[in-house]
């Protein structure tokens, strides 16, 4: 599955790594001093204008990519850097080798997480055309660490790219829902492709998913996370999925405070068993809140409610019912 | 004896750590006590992680063998339990299966018919509503997908 990297250092002379940034990049943007890197163990001595060089391409390291996550807007991750591939001057994203396990904490349930390089470098191949997924190879390096090299996806998340659909809310609903939807739908698809190949994407959630500004396709991004399942294998990417439905469907978080501070009337009406099972501050009965919500896509919010008595255990379940809603929006 | 009674008398009980799972062994032995023609087999099917889990071998070798050493620790304990209770030496069976599950359910059903089990007793582990939605439960699934045989869940 790896390519498997020629040695570098004595493919590309300086002058000749010299001439490429400056075709690439102009004469001013060549650093007096290269450092040239084959070997990523240590990504963080990978620096700002040093150039990798990964199977016979060179690569010109540009800055940490960076994440929200957790409440901590643009935390730096280290191991992802953007760079310019000095052979065609196109940006990517490197991810270097970087393994940890770690126990996550979601709404009091504790379990095992992982991040594998293995793991996205599988699905990188397992859906290298397919138009809904980030694209890229894995290479590699002289220590044969497992380099992913991405391709940039220029665009918004899908979830800050619903925000500025619609005037209002119904608006958004009647005039944009069905498209997100379609959107949406094509997503899950995306996801049913990985777990009928026995692969979970593990970390599903809104900002993974990229609208490419090029394609105005939405893609899922970031497949290096893994969780050690218990009985259902895909509860945890289920679980994402239905975050985002929720969220498309109210157009960003209704949450209970929200509610409360806009006086909402539908605070009377909401009850225990309306929020998200996991995160309780979230409304996921939004027809109480914006009743022109067909009842037939209402239902599938409600599988992600803490009144819920049946889950959906598979991608298909949800897919079947999700288009049967679509259908009938076609009625409202 | 006809087959299927002899089937339905070979009994496999799923069993890990759990004190659940002592419940459904103490069931077991409770109610076979006594009576002649059952043979039991205990299994405890460690699901391993990928192989992609592990930072080295090392450390695969190391959750293989502590993870092993628990549960063999384990069946003897539950199997002296059927022995102090009366049972013949070869009537009560322990073993122990490790391997990738995509599904534990899947997994302790392939053991019962890979042993001819015609009963599969297993406790239930009295998941919280939130552990059962985000990793389900493998006494449900065992109980809607379990097919010519029959199952005893131990609450």
């Amino acid at each position: 599955m790896h390519e498997k990297a020629p040695s570098g250092q004595q493919q590309f002379s300086p002058d000749d790594l010299k001439e490429r940034i400056a075709q690439w990049l102009g004469p001013e943007r060549v650093p007096k001093r290269l450092n040239v890197i084959t070997d990523t163990s240590d990504f963080y001595r990978v620096d700002y204008d040093d150039v990798v060089i990964l199977g016979d391409r060179p690569y010109l390291i540009r800055n940490n990519e960076r994440e929200g996550r957790f409440g901590i807007d643009d935390q730096q991750k280290y191991w992802v850097k953007r760079a310019r591939d000095l052979s065609d001057g196109s940006v990517k994203i490197i991810k270097f080798v970087f393994r940890e396990q770690f126990e996550a904490h979601v709404g009091g349930i504790v379990f095992d997480c992982y991040r594998s390089p293995q793991k996205e470098a599988r699905i990188l191949d397992l859906t290298r055309d397919h138009p809904r997924f980030m694209h890229g190879f894995s290479i590699c390096d002289e220590s044969k660490n497992v380099i992913r090299i991405l391709k940039f996806i220029k665009g918004k998340t899908l979830a800050d790219s619903v925000l500025l659909l619609g005037t209002t809310h119904e608006d958004y609903f009647y005039n944009q829902l069905p498209h997100v939807l379609d959107e949406f739908i094509d997503l899950v698809q995306a996801i049913q492709f990985l777990h009928n190949s026995k692969e979970k994407h593990g970390d599903i959630r809104r900002d993974h998913i990229i609208k490419d500004a090029e394609t105005g396709l939405a893609r899922w991004i970031d497949f290096d996370f893994n969780y050690l399942h218990k009985e259902n294998m895909f509860g945890y990417d289920l679980f994402g999925l239905g975050n985002i439905l929720v969220y498309l469907i109210g157009r960003g978080d209704v949450t209970v405070q929200k509610l409360q501070q806009e006086s909402s009337p539908a605070m009377n009406q909401i009850t225990s068993n309306d929020v998200n099972i996991i995160f309780n501050n979230r409304v996921v009965n939004l027809r109480k809140v914006y009743p022109y919500i067909p009842e037939t896509l209402n239902i599938i919010l409600l599988h992600f409610s803490a009144g819920a008595n049946i889950y959906y255990e598979t991608t298909e379940q949800l897919l079947h019912d999700l288009l049967e809603a679509r259908e009938d929006l076609n009625h409202v | 004896m006809n087959t299927n009674v002899q089937r339905n008398r070979n009994i496999l009980i799923a069993v890990d750590e759990s004190d659940n799972a002592k419940r459904a062994v103490s069931y077991v032995k409770d109610l076979l006590a006594g009576l002649q023609g059952f043979h039991i087999t205990i299994t405890t099917i460690i699901p391993q992680p990928p192989e992609d889990y592990f930072l080295t071998q090392e450390g695969k070798d190391a959750w293989i063998d502590d993870h092993a050493k628990t549960a063999r620790r384990t069946l003897e304990d539950y199997r002296q339990i059927f022995m102090q209770a009366g049972f013949r030496e070869e009537d009560v069976a322990s073993h122990l299966v490790m391997k990738e599950c995509f599904s534990l359910a899947e997994c302790i059903l392939d053991e019962q018919k890979r042993l001819s089990c015609g009963t599969v007793v297993i406790g239930r582990r009295g998941l919280s509503r939130k552990e059962e939605f985000m990793f389900g439960s493998t006494s449900n699934k065992i109980l809607h997908t379990a097919k010519d045989c029959s199952v005893w869940v131990i609450g």
